[in-house]
C-alpha cells in the first residue's frame, strides 16, 4: 500500500532531509520544502494528504502559511510542529483548522501516529465529498462527467465554465 | 550553623553596616549643627546683646542715682554751714563791737542763733590781737589768745572762715566759723563753734543700704566725720585724695588689700564742698548697689540659656526621630529594590531563556531524527556484529536519555518564560491541595515521606489560576520530598489558614529535610540556581513558583534551619486585584 503523500515544511534543511528519510523509510511519500512560500507553490501544483508545518520560520511563518493553505480549499490536513513556548500559537492554529500539533523535538513514532490520524481524517472527508458528488451526479444525469481514476478526480465536462486550477480542484 | 533566616527579613542591617551608620551619624551631626547655627546662635547673640545693653543702661541708672544722692547731701551740708555763717555775718555787720562786747548782748545773740536747735555751742568776740573780749559757752576760754591759731590768720585775711575739725583748747573735735567786721579802723572777729554733734549726725546718720556710708574729708585726707567702716574722726583716711575739682565724680573702686574685711568692689562718688574745701564721699559696696541689676541680669541669662538648652534637646530628639524615619524609609526602599531586582532578573532571564530554548530545540529535533535514522539503518543492516549491536543500542538509548533531559530543560525554560493567559477560576484551596497531595502520594511513599495536611475548614472559595497554582504546589512538594534525600524518612506538613493581617489565605509547606544554608536562602529564587545533583534539577522550579505567585498578587517567603527543615509560606489574596486580572487577561504583566 502506498503511504500518505506528505509535505514537510521546515526552515531547517537538515531536519527536513532527515525527517524525509525517516518518513520515506516508513513508506510515506515525502516532499520537503524550507519555507512557507515554497510550500504554497508546491501545493498549487501537487496534491498532498498531510502537511507537517513548522510554526517558527523566517519569512512567512507557520500560522500565515496555514491560512494560505486553508485558502487553497483542499482536503489536506495540517500538523504543526511547535516549540513548547508557542503552545498558544498551536492552539490558535487548531482554531484555524489545523489537525493537531506536536512539540519539538518529537519522537518519530509520535509523529507517525499523528500523521496516520490526519490522513485518515482527510480520507474520510474526501470520501464523504466524493459520495456527495456521486449523489449529485446521480441526481443530475444531464451532466457529463469525466473520471480521472489515477488522480481520483471526476470532472463535470458539461459545465462550460472555464475552470481555473482551483475550481478544478474544488469540483 | 544553626541559623534562622527569612528571605524577606534580610535587610540592610547586614549589608553596608558601617557605611550606613557613618552616613546616619553624618546626617545627624549636620542637622544638629544646622539647627544650632540657625536658631541657637542667633538667639544667644540677641540675648547677649540685649543683656549687655541692658546692663549698660542699668549701670548708668545706678551711677545717676549715686550722683543725685551725693548732690542732695552736698546741698544739705552746705545749707547747714551757710545758714550759720550767714547768721554770724549778719550779726557782725549789723552790730557794733561795743554792743557785742557786753555779755548780755552777746548772750542774746547766742540765744537768737540757737533758737534753732543744735546750731552753735559757743560764741565769742575776739579783737584784732586774738584776745577774747567776750565769750558765751560751756568752756572757760576767756583768757585764751587765738593770735597763733591757724584760723585766726585765715579769717583776718579772708573776712570769713570755716575751719577744719580740730581739737583746740577744749581737746575734742570741733570746728569754728569766724567772721570779721571792723569798727573805728580796727578789725574784730565774731567766732562761733558749730554744734559738732548736730553737724556730725547730719552726715554720719545717713544710711545707704547695709554697706553704704557718707563721710567728709578735708584736703589733707583727715576724716571730718566718723566713718562707719573706715575710721574715726580726725584720723587719716586711706582714701586716695585728688586735687580740688568741680562737679561730681563717680567711680568703681577695687578694694585695697589692707581693707580685707570689705567687699572687693565699691562704688564711690565724691564732690568738693564750696566752703570749706571738704570732700564729701558717698560709698557703697558694688554688689549691693547693683543687686537689682545683677538679679535682672542673672534672670535674663538664666532663661536665655535655659531656652537654648531646651532648643538643643528638642533638636536632638527631633533629629533622632527623623533619622529613624529615614532609616525606616531606606530599609523599605532596599527591600523594594531587592524585589525589583529579583523581578528584573527573572524578566531578563525569561526573555533570554525563551530565545535560547527555541534555538536549542531545533538541533535537538535534528539529533533525534539522526538517531532515528541510525536506528532505521541499523535495522536494515543484514549481519551486524553482536559487539557493535550492543554498543549501538547502548549509545542510542543514552542519546535518547540525554535529549530527553535537554528537552526537559528547554521545556522548563519555556514554561518559565511563557506568556500565557492566566485562567482565573474559583478555587477551593483545601480540596485543591488535597488533589495535589493525592497526586504526589506514591512518589512520597517510595521516599519514606508522610504527608501531614492540616487545613482550616473556614477558608472560603477564592479566585485564582488553578493550573498555575498546581504547578506551584507540585514544585514545592517535589522539592520538599527531594530535601529528604539524606534522610531515610520524614514528613511534609501542609497547612492552610486565613491570613491574620491581610485579606487572603496562607499556605505553609514545611519539610523535615536538610534545610538551606543561609547563603543559599538569598539565591533560592534565582533562575538556574539549584542544589540538586547535576542533571536532576534545572534550577527553575522555584523561579517559576515565585513568578506565578507574584503574578497572582501573592507572596512567597521561606524560613530554613539547617538539618531541621524548610518552611515555605505562600500568601494568596482571595482574589487578584482588578488591575491584575485585566493584565492577566491581556496575557502580559508576566514579569512586572
Amino acid at each position: 500500500m502506498i503511504g500518505a503523500k506528505i509535505l514537510l515544511v521546515d526552515d531547517e534543511a537538515v531536519f527536513t532531509k532527515n525527517m524525509s528519510k525517516l518518513l520515506a523509510n516508513r513508506g510515506y511519500v515525502v516532499t520537503a520544502v524550507n519555507s512557507g512560500d515554497a510550500a504554497i507553490q508546491v501545493m498549487e501544483e501537487k496534491d498532498f494528504d498531510v502537511v507537517v508545518l513548522d510554526l517558527k520560520m523566517p519569512g512567512m511563518d507557520g500560522l500565515t502559511t496555514l491560512k494560505e493553505i486553508k485558502n487553497l480549499g483542499l482536503f489536506t490536513e495540517t500538523l504543526l510542529l511547535t516549540g513548547h513556548g508557542s503552545i498558544d500559537s498551536a492552539l490558535e492554529a487548531i482554531k484555524l483548522g489545523a489537525y493537531d500539533y506536536l512539540t519539538k523535538p518529537c519522537e518519530i513514532d509520535e509523529l507517525v501516529a499523528k500523521i496516520e490520524g490526519a490522513w485518515e481524517k482527510k480520507d474520510v472527508k474526501a470520501k464523504k465529498d466524493m459520495n456527495e458528488k456521486i449523489d449529485r451526479l446521480v441526481e443530475s444525469p444531464g451532466d457529463v462527467f469525466k473520471l480521472f481514476p489515477k488522480r481520483k478526480k471526476i470532472k463535470n465536462v458539461s459545465s462550460r465554465l472555464f475552470l481555473t486550477y482551483h475550481a478544478f480542484m474544488l469540483s | 550553623m544553626l541559623k534562622k533566616t527569612a528571605i524577606n527579613d534580610i535587610n540592610l542591617e547586614e549589608q553596608p553596616d558601617d557605611q550606613r551608620r557613618l552616613y546616619y551619624r553624618k546626617i545627624f551631626r549636620k542637622f544638629v549643627l544646622l539647627t544650632i547655627l540657625c536658631s541657637l546662635i542667633p538667639l544667644l547673640l540677641v540675648g547677649w546683646a540685649i543683656n549687655i545693653h541692658y546692663s549698660d543702661f542699668a549701670n548708668t541708672r545706678v551711677m545717676k542715682s549715686f550722683q543725685t544722692r551725693i548732690e542732695h547731701h552736698r546741698q544739705v551740708i552746705e545749707l547747714f554751714l551757710r545758714q550759720r555763717s550767714s547768721m554770724l555775718e549778719l550779726i557782725a555787720h549789723s552790730h557794733t563791737k561795743q554792743y557785742l562786747n557786753q555779755a548780755e548782748n552777746l548772750s542774746k545773740m547766742f540765744e537768737l542763733i540757737n533758737r534753732e536747735k543744735g546750731s552753735i555751742t559757743d560764741l565769742g568776740l575776739i579783737d584784732e590781737n586774738g584776745r577774747h573780749l567776750a565769750y558765751i559757752g560751756p568752756y572757760d576760754l576767756m583768757n585764751c589768745n587765738y593770735s597763733k591759731t591757724f584760723w585766726f590768720k585765715e579769717v583776718m585775711n579772708q573776712g570769713i572762715f570755716i575751719s577744719d575739725m580740730f581739737m583746740g583748747f577744749r581737746q575734742e573735735p570741733h570746728f569754728v566759723i569766724a567772721v570779721t567786721s571792723s569798727s573805728q579802723g580796727k578789725k574784730w572777729i565774731l567766732r562761733a563753734t558749730v554744734d559738732s554733734e548736730a553737724f556730725r549726725s547730719l552726715v554720719e546718720n545717713v544710711r545707704i543700704g547695709k554697706t553704704g556710708e557718707v563721710y567728709l574729708l578735708n584736703q589733707q585726707g583727715i576724716f571730718q566725720t566718723s566713718s562707719r567702716f573706715e575710721g574715726r574722726i580726725m584720723e587719716k583716711a586711706a582714701f586716695e585724695m585728688e586735687p580740688v575739682h568741680s562737679g561730681i565724680k563717680v567711680r568703681i573702686l577695687d578694694a585695697q588689700p589692707a581693707n580685707g574685711t570689705r567687699h572687693p568692689r565699691q562704688v564711690v562718688s565724691h564732690v568738693w564742698l564750696d566752703e570749706p574745701k571738704w570732700l564729701l564721699v558717698v560709698k557703697q559696696d558694688y554688689a549691693e548697689a547693683f543687686t537689682d541689676v545683677n538679679h535682672a541680669n542673672y534672670a535674663v541669662l538664666f532663661f536665655l540659656h535655659l531656652s537654648a538648652l531646651i532648643i538643643l534637646i528638642v533638636t536632638v530628639f527631633i533629629t533622632r526621630h527623623m533619622i529613624n524615619v529615614i532609616k525606616q524609609r531606606d530599609r523599605e526602599a532596599d527591600q523594594l529594590n531587592r524585589r525589583l531586582m529579583q523581578a528584573g532578573k527573572l524578566a531578563s532571564i525569561g526573555q533570554l531563556s525563551a530565545g535560547v530554548a527555541h534555538e536549542i530545540n531545533n538541533p535537538l529535533a535534528i539529533i533525534l531524527t539522526e538517531r532515528q535514522l541510525l536506528l532505521d539503518a541499523g535495522r536494515l543492516c543484514p549481519h551486524p556484529e553482536p559487539v557493535f549491536v550492543e554498543q549501538f543500542d547502548d549509545s542510542m538509548s543514552q542519546i535518547d536519555v540525554q535529549v530527553q533531559r535537554c528537552k526537559r530543560i528547554t521545556q522548563n525554560l519555556l514554561r518559565f518564560a511563557r506568556r500565557t493567559k492566566s485562567v482565573i477560576d474559583t478555587v477551593n484551596i483545601n480540596s485543591f491541595l488535597g488533589e495535589v497531595i493525592e497526586l504526589m502520594k506514591r512518589e512520597a511513599r517510595s521516599s519514606g515521606i508522610k504527608f501531614m495536611p492540616d487545613f482550616d475548614e473556614n477558608i472560603p472559595p477564592m479566585l485564582s489560576d488553578p493550573s498555575q497554582l498546581q504547578q506551584v504546589f507540585l514544585n514545592l512538594i517535589t522539592n520538599a520530598i527531594d530535601a529528604h534525600e539524606q534522610k531515610p524518612y520524614g514528613s511534609v506538613s501542609i497547612n492552610t489558614r486565613i491570613s491574620g493581617s491581610r485579606d487572603g489565605v496562607e499556605i505553609l509547606i514545611a519539610d523535615t529535610g536538610s534545610g538551606i544554608t543561609p547563603e543559599n536562602v538569598d539565591k533560592i529564587f534565582d533562575p538556574f540556581f539549584t542544589t540538586k545533583m547535576v542533571g536532576k534539577g534545572t534550577g527553575l522550579g522555584l523561579s517559576i513558583c515565585y513568578s506565578i505567585i507574584k503574578r497572582l498578587g501573592g507572596e512567597i517567603t521561606l524560613t530554613s534551619i539547617i538539618n531541621e527543615g524548610t518552611e515555605f509560606k505562600i500568601y494568596l489574596p482571595y482574589k487578584p486585584s482588578a488591575k491584575l486580572i485585566e493584565a492577566m487577561e491581556k496575557g502580559d504583566g508576566e514579569f512586572d
